[in-house]
């Protein structure tokens, strides 16, 4: 504990006399502000040979002369080179591999840029990806950044971007969905709490400053504030130290195996694992918890789960299986829907609608069910109680019918029509792992440790200008909430009032 | 067309008043040595009474802080404007508190001053009382404030508006606007012509009309059980008319909000020894750029008084609790300056600072600032006397609650033109918003936008980015309002840059260059300011040696950096006791030359270094404010990829940019770019018809 606390000062003093030393050389600007030079994995998440990173802005020349050892000259322009890539602070090897420097207007974004081309392996991504995070004025890309970086600086063309939109939301998706999975739990927890506590410490800033000389806001609020700030400092760079023990976070593609009870799902889980991974039987409401297990498809990580069928239920076990298993439909990359084909309507032209109400059933639709039918593949099973003629016409009408999502028609007693379905589940892994934001852990991790280093810089700012000038003091408390809030979501200047006004009685 | 009886009937005595009251304003200038632009009666101004013109470029309805303020911005600009009242005499009075300024509030006047508005002229001139707030946190929130002569500051205004160029003043009630078919090339759905005057006389024709009716839009007045109709106490109800065309004609999203205003109180009944005097600042600092002092001298300003809220007065309220109608209203009033009795209900059992204010170097009143209540009278006598400086003090006119009509301003334009009706611009509470100063920046705004329409020059828009102005006028039109807005110094993201010291820098060049409301004079001063101060800094700049050399060359002071690290002189200034002057008499050949810049150049040396941080920031908004979204689309048909979600918010707010956009909740970030997309093709398509024609 003693120990532990010594380590905490240590780093603490250590990112305060960094900090303190680029001001002095007046190079403040790429501690804090400069956030503007972005990083991105731009290659495919998956089984890949080359991963490349891009770099995009002012600092990506640091990058390169800080990270690749090129202190002493940058390569020519768009000439690969063979360097070591090390991390800045450590010194630590992370790869070998090439570097290119492509300085601005002649880039992808017109910004000077920096592409880094590594071996695949994930240890050697989020190494990298975390270095990068800790160059001074260095920051993961939002999504579709690079993109929207190169259209202002006119280098696409309109053709070029009609995709764009398009290829945002499907970014956007898939980090939100990533974010969600990785901030249940304590992680969650604790970073809501830090923005909270930062918010709070921000809003009581903000009311002395605009209130406190008509109202009864005593100096010690202030006080409160020193403490707090000091406090919250104090555990993010703890956390940041204690980086290596970072709860184990799932890795791959999301697959979740859906539908109503009794339609098959845990055989179908069973006959894609090719073993009993979950308990069969013919009595609906079997599987009561969710059932996970790691599946190569084609090279690609999956990580599948069967859920409870869905039904309204009495039963609170049961009750609590089916909350679990809408919550996992939720964050799922792809919703595999199983359906029994013995319980569609005899009539194929009522099949599409008789789907169509399933789905929605089933699937998210709060905001927008077509982006959940996007996300979706239709498992027909129980085709060998279907007559021959059964399933040529359920076949030929569900090949016809528009806006439902791809379905395949198989049995799981007897393996019939799985080969089909592996083609399309594998086509849309290719689809999925084309995109790296897909399960790519490394990445929203540095993306976290960024920002909350991001945090502690402008906190230490908030130190260094509390007894000098209010104002840029609770510049750095607002630089640190924006961290944070990249993290957790953004705090408006209504809620940073809303507590002013809860808090003080303001009456001036 | 036909002539105007009722000009000239009503403006009779115009000329005679004008005449009389700007001759002392005269003399007392000159001695005063206060700068006053227009302070002669020149020959192209005129009063009503001369007036045979039927057709002006601006009509402006009502004299308040927005009123003045747009009449007198619209003729700066180049436009024959009318400004219309009920009475003349009530022009420029200060109807609530007798004070101008205060944190954030502050930044706004020297905002409206540095685009030659009146409000911080009028302020050094009327002021008795001044101070920065703020003092200790730092300059970018300081809060320059004044107590004002209610008296001085009315004639002011008066006498600015009665000798400005282009500029007439009718005194009339308007119960209605004339509209015909909107212009086909513009959006709008109707196109707002002149106005109606009540009393059956002939409307008058304008291209632009601004309204500031504040609260007389349906305003009812409140104290105790009695409503009665009105927007301010002493003064008659406008006319229904008004209201029932924004509504019916326009079909315009009204809301209703509340205020109040405290009683008024004699001065000699009070027990000043029972308070706490708090004096004025030692060097008054006046408001406006172009003042070098205030009127009042420092040692003549008068105190004001600090006092606070007993038990008793918690009483008082409670049992009055059922003879109080305003209080029973649901309707929203603000958080922020809420009468005695919802900060009493809100946090029972704390005491209550009260400010007991001067109003005016003639007057025998004070003002309890903190006291706005709407208690019957009699109850408000028991409720002061609670407090132990006031146990014998008499109440002169009681305190009153008001409830009016506010237009949803999420329907204005970043111009303040209502988006629906072509040539209507609306400036100050009628838009949910507080305070003088908020009126008199709003006020200001539409006034230039309005002549420039009327003038057929192009709509400007006023960034986040430059200005508090357009941090206010971004507020209201992206989220709208809930309650009376009042702008804090939190509501700025760009706060460092934003300070009430370069106000003039950020301002004043643009404001003669783009937009024509700022005179040669005051553009002279802005530019002969911005190069001294990029001269002195590049001198600073160019002294640099190492902190040791430093100490040595100046003494006394202490450096904490490593040894080898340089520092020049702008940066040296970031140490809070290292002054200007102090390098100045160490360097005198390079910079003895800019002495008189040495306080602004203090605080340029402090925020320097994060300026220059928050400038990419800044860049990045001001690129997606200046990508415009056309006005004419319908978002729920528009042939873009966005979700139902997206389309209904777009739909309901019709943001002018992309900037805009992204400040709605509920915009995701490919919503915005598929609407990047659309503006950058729509533009291309009509570059390219501008190159057939």
């Amino acid at each position: 504990m003693f120990l532990n606390s010594i380590a905490v000062w240590r780093i603490s003093s250590f990112i305060r006399k960094e900090f303190r030393f680029n001001l002095t050389k007046n190079l403040c600007c790429k501690g804090i502000y400069d956030a503007d030079t972005i990083f991105a994995l731009s290659s495919g998440h998956g089984m890949c040979g080359v991963a490349v990173v891009r770099v995009s802005g002012p600092a990506s020349a640091l990058v390169l002369q800080s990270m690749a050892g090129l202190s002493r000259g940058l390569p020519p322009p768009r000439t690969a080179v063979l360097r070591n890539v090390t991390d800045p602070r450590s010194q630590e090897l992370l790869d070998r591999g090439l570097v290119l420097w492509f300085p601005g207007p002649r880039s992808f974004t017109g910004e000077d840029s920096a592409e880094f081309h590594l071996h695949g392996g994930a240890a050697v991504i989020t190494g990298v990806l975390q270095a990068l995070g800790s160059v001074p004025g260095v920051r993961p890309a939002e999504a579709g950044e690079f993109t929207r970086r190169a259209f202002h600086a006119g280098k696409l063309d309109l053709t070029e971007v009609e995709g764009l939109g398009d290829l945002i939301h499907a970014e956007t998706e898939a980090q939100r969905r990533q974010a969600l999975r990785q901030m249940e739990g304590e992680l969650s927890r604790l970073y809501q709490g830090w923005s909270q506590r930062l918010t709070r410490s921000l809003a009581h800033m903000e009311a002395f400053i605009d209130f406190s000389e008509d109202e009864l806001i005593e100096e010690g609020v202030l006080n409160e504030v020193d403490l707090s700030v000091l406090q919250l400092q104090r555990e993010i760079e703890g956390h940041l130290q204690d980086g290596r023990r970072a709860e184990r976070l799932r890795s791959g593609v999301q697959a979740v195996i859906a539908g109503a009870t009794n339609a098959g799902k845990s055989s179908f889980l069973n006959l894609l694992c090719q073993r009993p991974a979950a308990i069969v039987s013919p009595t609906a409401g079997t599987t009561r918890d969710v059932v996970e297990t790691s599946l190569n498809i084609g090279g690609f990580p999956v990580v599948l789960s069967d859920t409870a069928g869905l039904r309204d239920t009495g039963d609170s076990v049961e009750m609590e299986g089916v909350r679990r298993a809408k919550e996992r439909v939720q964050l799922a990359d792809v919703t595999l829907v199983v359906v029994d084909s013995t319980q569609l309507p005899q009539n194929y032209q009522s099949v599409q609608n008789f789907l169509t109400d399933h789905l929605r059933s089933i699937l998210p639709n709060e905001d927008d069910l077509t982006a959940s039918l996007q996300r979706c593949l239709l498992v027909l099973n129980k085709r060998d109680l279907l007559s021959r003629r059964t399933v040529d016409g359920l076949q030929k009408s569900i090949s016809q019918a528009e806006g439902l999502p791809l379905a395949s028609l198989l049995s799981c007693q007897t393996g019939d029509g799985l080969d089909d379905f592996l083609d399309v589940f594998q086509d849309r892994m290719r689809t999925l792992c084309g995109d790296p934001l897909v399960g790519s852990v490394s990445l929203t991790q540095a993306r976290h440790r960024c920002h909350l280093q991001q945090c502690v810089r402008a906190l230490s700012q908030y130190h260094r200008y509390r007894d000098v000038d209010l104002a840029l003091a609770a510049e750095g408390l607002r630089l640190a909430l924006t961290s944070v809030g990249r993290i957790t979501g953004k705090v408006g200047a209504e809620q940073i009032l809303d507590i002013i006004f809860r808090d003080f009685c303001i009456g001036k | 067309m036909k002539s105007f009886p009722f000009l000239a009937g009503v403006g009779g005595d115009l000329p005679e008043m004008s005449f009389c009251r700007l001759g002392c304003l005269f003399t007392a200038g000159l001695l005063m040595l206060l700068r006053r632009s227009k302070l002669l009666l020149s020959p192209s101004s005129r009063a009503a009474g001369h007036l045979v013109c039927r057709y002006f470029d601006v009509i402006v309805v009502g004299g308040g802080h927005a009123g003045t303020e747009a009449a007198a911005a619209a003729a700066r600009v180049g436009a024959e404007t009318l400004l219309i009242t009920q009475k003349i005499k009530t022009i420029g009075v200060l109807s609530c508190n007798p004070s101008l300024g205060g944190v954030g509030k502050g930044h706004l006047v020297r905002e409206v001053d540095a685009l030659d508005g009146l409000c911080g002229r009028a302020g050094d001139w009327a002021g008795i009382h001044f101070s920065i707030l703020n003092r200790s946190k730092g300059p970018a929130v300081w809060g320059p404030r004044a107590q004002l002569d209610r008296d001085r500051y009315r004639e002011f205004i008066q006498s600015e508006l009665l000798s400005t160029p282009r500029l007439t003043v009718l005194e009339g009630a308007v119960e209605g606007l004339l509209v015909s078919e909107p212009n086909p090339d513009q959006p709008g759905q109707i196109k707002v012509t002149g106005v109606r005057i009540a009393g059956g006389a002939q409307p008058i024709n304008a291209k632009s009309v601004i309204l500031t009716t504040g609260t007389f839009l349906s305003g009812a007045l409140f104290m105790g059980q009695t409503v009665s109709q009105g927007g301010r106490m002493g003064d008659p109800p406008s006319c229904s008319g008004l209201s029932h065309t924004l509504r019916e004609t326009l079909g315009l999203k009204i809301g209703r909000l509340r205020t109040g205003t405290p009683p008024r109180i004699v001065k000699d009944t009070v027990q000043l020894s029972l308070t706490k005097v708090c004096p004025g600042d030692k060097q008054p600092t006046p408001f406006s750029f172009l003042n070098k002092e205030t009127r009042c001298k420092p040692e003549e300003q008068l105190p004001c008084y600090l006092t606070h809220t007993t038990p008793g007065v918690e009483r008082v309220v409670k049992e009055g609790l059922h003879l109080n109608a305003h209080i029973q209203q649901d309707t929203k009033g603000p958080r922020y300056c809420p009468s005695i009795e919802s900060r009493v209900l809100r946090f029972p059992g704390r005491e209550q600072q009260v400010w007991l204010e001067p109003e005016g170097v003639a007057s025998d009143l004070l003002y309890p600032q903190g006291l706005s209540m709407t208690l019957p009278p009699e109850l408000q006598l028991r409720l002061i006397r609670e407090i132990p400086a006031l146990k014998q003090a008499e109440i002169r006119t009681p305190g009153y609650g008001v409830q009016y009509d506010f237009v949803c301003p999420t329907q204005l334009s970043p111009s303040l033109q209502v988006k629906k009706a072509q040539g209507l611009f609306l400036a100050g509470q009628i838009n949910g918003t507080t305070g003088y100063e908020e009126a008199a920046a709003q006020g200001l705004w539409a006034g230039v936008s309005a002549a420039r329409a009327a003038l057929s020059l192009p709509l400007l828009a006023l960034s986040r980015t430059q200005s508090y102005i357009g941090v206010l006028i971004d507020d209201l039109i992206v989220q709208g309002v809930t309650e009376p807005y009042r702008m804090f110094t939190s509501r700025a993201e760009f706060r460092i840059v934003l300070r009430s010291d370069n106000a003039d820098l950020r301002l004043s060049t643009r404001g003669f260059e783009e937009m024509g409301c700022v005179s040669m004079q005051r553009y002279k001063e802005a530019v002969r300011m911005t190069d001294g101060l990029r001269d002195a800094m590049a001198a600073l700049e160019s002294i640099s040696m190492s902190c040791t050399k430093w100490m040595e060359k100046l003494g006394q002071i202490h450096l904490s950096k490593t040894k080898s690290a340089k520092l020049n002189g702008l940066e040296l200034l970031e140490y809070k006791d290292v002054t200007f002057e102090m390098l100045a008499s160490a360097f005198p050949g390079c910079l003895s030359a800019y002495l008189e810049f040495s306080k602004r150049l203090k605080i340029e040396g402090l925020y320097r270094p994060h300026y220059m941080m928050q400038e990419q920031e800044m860049e990045r908004v001001r690129k997606d404010e200046n990508l415009s979204l056309p006005q004419d689309v319908d978002y729920l048909t528009l042939p873009i990829s966005l979700s139902m979600e997206a389309r209904e918010v777009l739909d309901r707010a019709k943001p002018h940019t992309l900037g805009a956009a992204t400040r709605l909740p509920g915009i995701t970030p490919s919503a915005i770019v598929h609407l990047l997309n659309y503006v950058r093709k729509t533009d291309k398509e009509r570059e390219q018809e501008r190159v057939h024609i």
